[in-house]
């Protein structure tokens, strides 16, 4: 009987313990972060000094929540689906925006906002005209080169010459070697065979570039640049889909043609993020399009000792229309179905002035910050001023990017661009099945 | 004869499992039922809009569905079949070594033990040109190195991979079914002056015939349904060149958001097997009423 009691005791302390656990949750705003990486540490540092702000009431302190990469959008997407309230605040991306969209609320950031971050990087958060996210980190691409090879080829004549006779058999066109930072499309690609030791023999490392081509959608926004900068976009004004263009095929027969010349590894259609990092750190190859993301791995000689001395960064190359940068950001809006959203509004407004950006950016974040503001931070972090450079002068989003069906647009494309690229599919082929999945999606 | 209350007894003690069963069971194949018949997204999912059978027509007429279901088929096929041919060998070679020492059996077991998508990112560096160790030494020992991964060869590299790490299931099958026939039945034969293929050929391999049949089938289902190593390795592959039946479900469901024809082609899937498993057990019967007739 006494064990029969003991067991019951046990049973309704567990109940009350259980029922008890969402209260204590509640005495604090929880937030859903980009997991892993500089976005964690720096997101860490934020809360830590918001939590020890004096005016933080107890309430209101911020706990984090993280869970993996693999799939992170997927659970997100499910947990906001079936109205989970287990954050009050989640991760946002340009590119998710409108999907994730009718699941969150707008928020209002105060007109200090724009002041810090600028009004084209708080467009990167908004959607319908909507603030839906504080923009805490923002994504572009840098183009990294040798900087070795490259004062290497434009001080030797005679590689100058096989350089206008390589350039000339594989892109039809005698080009001489340029400094990056005035480099086309064209320019990029000559170099890139010429460091190719299929091509060129006596190329000092195996590969030119390497290509990120796996069929993934965060690969097409690396590629997207190239289409752009010779004037591609999603659609045009009145919404038709334009994929099917020369700026797209142009792109499209550039990166062929890099593969089929084996400027880039053999297995680039399997490549992403981590195998370009692990290419380029071997010092086997002259240039690469990676995410800025990737400098402070590349260019820390701890983790590349073989090349971080001579790794440098510009702009992607220029085309017809110039030089183009992908932009997206990532940020942290409001959960619709949050409890406690006095207390998350407040940490978010909090997370949009000047004071917590700075420690964000501090803690190894990378947000885009307006000029006045970065200066501030430019001794410790002189990348953030090429980032906020880039993102002004070049950053680019295309029409649809942020629309509900973005993501599945990526999708798309990256799904018939490597079918051309593997030689599955002709151009044409490609390009208009992307077309069609595309009309039907942007409907 | 069961009394009245043993029969009380028996309903009261089953009530679990029918109301585990209800909730967990019949809840989702219900909801899945009602998605697959409905135009569905994330953002409808709680006031589904009835099609009918709108959803099994567009799957149906979707080329990359079949072309998921061939690569499915292949590599299932595939697999089971070197899975077991290989499995098959080593039970019968090393039955003397792992009689003798049992221990080698753990290490045997090893590949098993490692999570399937575990392998695949595994698999991702070691096949890396410029961090995997074979990539190494191929361009070491003859100068170059193929590309693992590409579309002419991810396909047989998945079968590799997917072999390498399931072997050992069908070799511990085999190696109990075999270390299982009587010794006596060998020392009778071998009396008869039969040698050792034909003890393998006419004796061995027949009583293993049972075993022979659940490993292929299980290695199939398995090597059919594969999704994780897959999925971590090439992802969908170029063009969507290494995209199995569950790779498609789980792209149209989260990437694509076309929820009901994600779950049409997984109930496809499911009455699919279910045709194949009872079909299987009609024809054993069948056999099974003839060879009694016999």
């Amino acid at each position: 009987m006494n064990r029969l009691h003991n067991l019951l005791y046990a049973g309704v302390a567990a109940v009350i313990s259980f029922a008890a656990l969402p209260g204590i949750a509640s005495a604090e705003v929880t937030v859903l972060g980009w997991p892993g990486g500089s976005e964690e540490t720096a997101l860490r540092a934020a809360v830590e000094s918001y939590n020890a702000l004096p005016g933080t009431p107890a309430e209101d302190k911020v706990g984090l929540l993280f869970f993996n990469r693999d799939g992170f959008y997927d659970k997100l997407q499910a947990d906001l689906a079936a109205g989970s309230d287990a954050f009050d605040i989640n991760v946002i991306a340009t590119y998710s925006i409108g999907r994730y969209a009718p699941f969150m609320e707008p928020v209002d950031l105060g007109a200090d906002a724009e002041k810090v971050f600028g009004k084209p990087i708080l467009e990167t958060m908004q959607f319908e005209g909507k603030q839906y996210g504080v923009p805490t980190d923002l994504s572009l691409h840098f183009m990294y080169y040798r900087k070795d090879l490259i004062d290497a080829l434009m001080a030797d004549q005679g590689a100058k010459a096989k350089y206008a006779e390589i350039s000339q058999k594989y892109l039809g066109k005698t080009l001489e070697p340029k400094a990056p930072d005035e480099w086309t499309w064209d320019d990029w690609a000559a170099t890139a065979l010429y460091f190719t030791k299929s091509v060129n023999p006596d190329s000092p490392v195996r590969y030119g570039t390497v290509l990120q081509m796996k069929n993934l959608l965060f690969n097409m926004m690396v590629f997207q640049s190239l289409p752009r900068a010779y004037g591609a976009n999603w659609a045009d004004e009145s919404g038709k889909v334009t994929v099917d263009s020369p700026a797209y095929r142009a792109g499209l027969e550039l990166y062929k043609k890099l593969y089929d010349a084996g400027a880039t590894p053999k297995d680039s259609l399997s490549y992403e993020y981590p195998e370009t990092n692990a290419a380029w750190v071997s010092g086997q190859v002259a240039t690469a399009l990676q995410w800025n993301a990737a400098a402070s791995e590349l260019m820390n000689p701890e983790k590349a000792p073989a090349v971080a001395e001579d790794t440098a960064i510009v702009a992607p190359p220029a085309g017809p229309e110039g030089r183009k940068d992908h932009i997206h950001g990532l940020g942290l809006g409001l959960n619709k179905n949050s409890k406690h959203k006095e207390g998350a509004v407040r940490f978010l407004k909090w997370l949009a002035t000047e004071d917590a950006a700075l420690t964000y950016a501090k803690a190894g974040g990378s947000p885009a910050l307006a000029p006045s503001v970065v200066e501030k931070i430019a001794v410790d972090r002189p990348d953030l001023v090429k980032l906020g450079q880039f993102a002004g002068s070049y950053g680019y989003v295309m029409r649809g990017a942020t629309s509900a069906k973005a993501l599945s647009i990526y999708e798309v494309q990256a799904k018939e661009f490597t079918a051309y690229w593997a030689g599955q599919k002709s151009l044409d082929a490609a390009l208009s099945a992307a077309s069609q999945s595309m009309t039907d999606l942007l409907k | 004869m069961r009394t009245i209350p043993q029969q009380r007894e028996g309903r009261l003690l089953l009530v679990p499992l029918v109301t585990f069963l209800l909730v967990f069971l019949s809840f989702p194949a219900l909801v899945d039922i009602v998605y697959a018949l409905s135009d569905v997204t994330f953002q409808t999912m709680r006031a589904p809009e009835l099609v009918g059978l709108r959803n099994f027509g567009t799957v149906l007429a979707d080329p990359e569905f079949w072309s998921a279901c061939w690569f499915s088929l292949r590599f299932g096929g595939l697999t089971a079949f070197i899975e077991c041919a290989l499995g098959l060998a080593l039970a019968i070679f090393l039955s003397p070594i792992v009689c003798r020492y049992g221990w080698t059996i753990a290490i045997l077991m090893l590949p098993m033990m490692v999570a399937p998508s575990m392998v695949g990112l595994m698999y991702r560096l070691v096949l890396h040109e410029f961090a995997g160790p074979l990539p190494y030494y191929l361009t070491l020992w003859s100068g170059t190195s193929p590309a693992f991964l590409d579309a002419g060869h991810a396909f047989w590299t998945l079968v590799v991979v997917e072999v390498l790490q399931w072997t050992p299931f069908a070799f511990l099958l085999f190696h109990v079914a075999y270390i299982s026939i009587s010794s006596e039945i060998r020392e009778a034969a071998a009396m008869d002056k039969a040698g050792a293929w034909r003890i393998l050929w006419r004796i061995e391999l027949p009583m293993m015939k049972a075993t022979i049949a659940i490993a292929l089938g299980i290695r199939f289902i398995d090597g059919f349904r594969v999704f994780d190593n897959v999925f971590t390795l090439t992802g969908a592959g170029a063009g969507g060149s290494t995209t199995s039946l569950s790779i498609y479900i789980y792209q149209s469901f989260f990437k694509g958001g076309q929820i009901g024809q994600a779950v049409a082609a997984s109930a496809l899937l499911f009455f699919t097997s279910l045709i194949v498993l009872y079909a299987g057990g009609m024809l054993k019967s069948y056999r099974e009423r003839r060879r009694v007739a016999a």
